[in-house]
């Protein structure tokens, strides 16, 4: 047996996995997406073929465009500042001489062992607006003088759900940079210093350019995630105040699980976000991530 | 001897009828509705290995009934307990996956969608059904009969009334809490002036099918007005009274008189009770009528005792209505699933609707059933937490949720339920006008149709 014929006979396994667990279900909702499909038709197995109404029907919804809207605004506050964020604890935890870098280190992976579901009911305590610890805490520092309606002002509430987003999957990013900052060699840094470059300069012109692979990767992966925000929604605001938090994720849900239980318009919605984290990801790929492997 | 023995005889016989006679007088008398021997008491003639019941949670009342369940037919049951909110979505998917379903519950906001998709299994022919119909209340009978069957048995009903904290209105100095609208504002107002409460009002205004647009249903009602006319012509047009009471309660909010909590628009029945336990809020507004179990409880509200029930102003018109249990089209065995039905929305082996009862006397609710309602079980049960007389006074002016918003009984009132949660909730932030909410929501008619 040849090394190729080899290597494609231990990979059938897996491929029989993926198969089953997550090609089966893409193309199954493909299926659903073009028919239209209740609770009864899921059931029965008896769908109507309806062509492109699903997808025509979800483009002319006004709901669905605010929430694809509000998904981008999203996903940009919550990637920007993860990458940022991630970064700059990337680098102070690296520290090895300082010995609370080892502790944090450890601390700082807490948040992402919690529930999404969790985080978000904690939040939701946070940002109470008569008895939430945030408003207390702001009160007692003299920053604000009246309580702040976090989640339930339609201006406020989408970066309300934003901060828990991004505190618990901020360690993820930390993670990833903090492993490609060991991976940059140390005689970089010791030449740049005896050339008599600053701290700045050595961020900049070594750290940041060794960086940029994985903050590629980081801007794929934290998009693609972003872009399907939908635990937090649930526990901090269902969606409001009004509109102010109807994700594409919330949408699809609502459209899906709540009656009249319209499956197929459903799917064609998750249809149309994935293709659009499909497009997002060839953009970067085509733009950020070859430009920096090359 | 023998006449003494007589005598003995005789007189232990009377003390043995008369005993029986006060045994049987006492049984009467604790069990005015129980009929021990009715169908209810039957065995059902096949067998099954188990049952379950998919429902929201409630306490631990569903762990209570299937205990006894099992105590008394030997069969087991399964529960899958959900939160409110989140009890459609489980019921669908299990539904879709082609899971069992023996009992499931219901809104009546969901239920004539769950009929119309062929989740509920009529209810007519099976034994003691017509009976428990004929003790239905009307608001019951409502939400349980659709298309004229049958579907479901109630789990239990309520009706909308104003509570206030008597202690902050004795503060303020003003002897009898309001009667009208304009006495209303006029109190909350006074409170804020006064530094005694930063938002006198709490509405139940969190997205829901019936929490938020409740509210707005119980006022338009209680004005005169209604959401759609018999013909399903919508009423929402200018100067109709729907939106003026939504100019009106926009006005409570920050963009106006800034009397109305802005948790208002987060909080849900029961949150909404705990909230106002806290003691903040002079009123709360028009809501499920027990939570006043929690307001006045003194485990969870540092007012305690000091909560009180309001009826609506001007005729004290208001809101009600039923919850219910059903069969599933995916039971298992619909005898046996009538059984267990019956155990949460009828009558138990005994011949008692126990689950009825049990609600009243633990959580307050009121049942779906008139003989309930005008049992001790309403009048004792209730009484810890609020005047009971003037509760059942509001009950008997309150009118089903149906007859106010229509749309209830269409497949498209959901997603146009959510369009309502959305505008309303801008029209209250001052994102868009009272006119430009009812002009959206008259559009979202056409558009909630084609999504069906």
């Amino acid at each position: 047996m040849s090394a190729g014929t080899f290597a494609f006979v231990m990979n059938v396994p897996t491929l029989i996995c993926l198969a089953l667990v997550l090609a089966y279900p893409v193309v199954y909702a493909g299926y659903l997406s073009v028919h239209r499909v209740g609770l009864g038709q899921l059931r029965s197995g008896n769908f109507a073929f309806n062509g492109w109404d699903n997808y025509s029907r979800l483009l002319e919804d006004p709901l669905f465009w605010t929430a694809v809207k509000n998904t981008l605004l999203f996903t940009v506050v919550t990637v920007t500042s993860e990458i940022v964020l991630a970064v700059a604890i990337a680098l102070l935890i690296n520290q090895t001489s300082v010995w609370t870098s080892r502790v944090t280190r450890f601390l700082i992976l807490l948040p992402y062992a919690i529930p999404p579901i969790a985080n978000g009911l904690i939040w939701t305590f946070l940002y109470s607006f008569q008895f939430g610890f945030l408003n207390r805490i702001l009160f007692s520092l003299g920053v604000i003088s009246d309580p702040v309606n976090w989640a339930g002002n339609p201006d406020t509430a989408l970066y309300a759900v934003a901060v828990p987003y991004i505190w618990r999957t901020l360690p993820f990013a930390i993670i990833l940079v903090h492993a490609a900052l060991q991976g940059i060699p140390r005689e970089l840094y010791e030449q740049a210093a005896i050339d008599g470059a600053n701290a700045w300069h050595r961020f900049t012109r070594i750290t940041l350019p060794m960086l940029r692979q994985i903050i590629a990767i980081i801007l794929v992966l934290r998009t693609a995630f972003a872009f399907t925000v939908f635990e937090e929604i649930l526990a901090i605001t269902q969606g409001g105040p009004g509109d102010a938090t109807w994700v594409a994720a919330w949408y699809s849900y609502k459209i899906t699980f709540a009656p009249p239980n319209n499956f197929g318009m459903g799917a064609a919605s998750s249809y149309v976000l994935a293709a659009m984290i499909g497009v997002m990801a060839w953009v970067y790929m085509r733009f950020v991530f070859r430009r920096v492997t090359l | 001897m023998t006449d003494d023995f007589n005598a003995k005889w005789e007189a232990s016989r009377r003390r043995v009828l008369a005993g029986m006679g006060a045994v049987g007088a006492s049984l009467i008398a604790s069990n005015a509705f129980a009929q021990a021997d009715g169908p209810w008491a039957t065995p059902p003639k096949s067998k099954v290995d188990r049952l379950n019941f998919v429902v929201w949670t409630y306490g631990d009342i569903y762990t209570k009934i299937a205990k006894r369940f099992q105590d008394d037919w030997g069969v087991p049951v399964d529960s899958t307990i959900s939160s409110f909110n989140d009890h459609p979505p489980k019921l669908a998917a299990m539904y879709a996956a082609g899971e069992k379903i023996d009992v499931s519950q219901s809104s009546p906001f969901s239920f004539p969608n769950f009929v119309a998709q062929g989740l509920v299994e009529p209810l007519d022919d099976l034994p003691g059904a017509k009976e428990y119909a004929a003790d239905f209340t009307a608001f019951t009978k409502q939400v349980a009969t659709v298309n004229g069957k049958l579907m479901g048995l109630p789990y239990f009903a309520t009706s909308w009334v104003w509570n206030y904290y008597s202690e902050m209105l004795e503060k303020l100095k003003i002897d009898k809490p309001m009667s009208s609208y304009d006495e209303l504002i006029e109190h909350c107002v006074k409170a804020k002036k006064d530094g005694v409460s930063r938002y006198p009002i709490l509405w139940i205004a969190g997205v829901g099918l019936e929490q938020l647009p409740g509210t707005w249903y119980q006022m338009t009602w209680n004005k005169g007005g209604t959401f759609f006319d018999k013909q399903g012509n919508h009423m929402l047009g200018a100067g109709s009274i729907a939106r003026e009471t939504l100019k009106w309660w926009a006005n409570t909010f920050e963009k106006g008189l800034d009397i109305a909590d802005p948790e208002s628009l987060k909080v849900q029945f029961t949150s909404g009770a705990k909230a106002f336990g806290a003691g903040k809020n002079l009123y709360r507004g028009p809501s499920h009528h027990y939570g006043l179990n929690i307001c006045n409880d003194p485990a969870q509200s540092p007012i305690a005792g000091k909560v009180k029930v309001l009826g609506s102003p001007g005729d004290g018109k208001t809101i009600a209505d039923a919850h219910v249990y059903f069969i599933t089209t995916a039971n298992r065995n619909k005898e046996w699933a009538w059984k267990l039905l019956q155990y949460l929305g009828g009558k138990t082996k005994d011949g008692q609707y126990s689950q009825a009862i049990s609600l009243a006397k633990d959580a307050m609710l009121g049942s779906g059933y008139q003989s309930v309602m005008n049992s001790d079980a309403i009048k004792t049960g209730w009484a810890p937490w609020g005047d009971v007389p003037e509760i059942l006074k509001i009950w008997d002016k309150s009118a089903y949720i149906g007859e106010v918003c229509s749309s209830i009984y269409q497949p498209w009132h959901f997603p146009w339920t959510d369009q309502l949660n959305i505008e309303v909730q801008k029209c209250l932030t001052g994102q868009i006008t009272a006119d430009a909410c009812c002009d959206n929501l008259i559009k979202g008619i056409a558009d909630a149709k084609r999504k069906v």
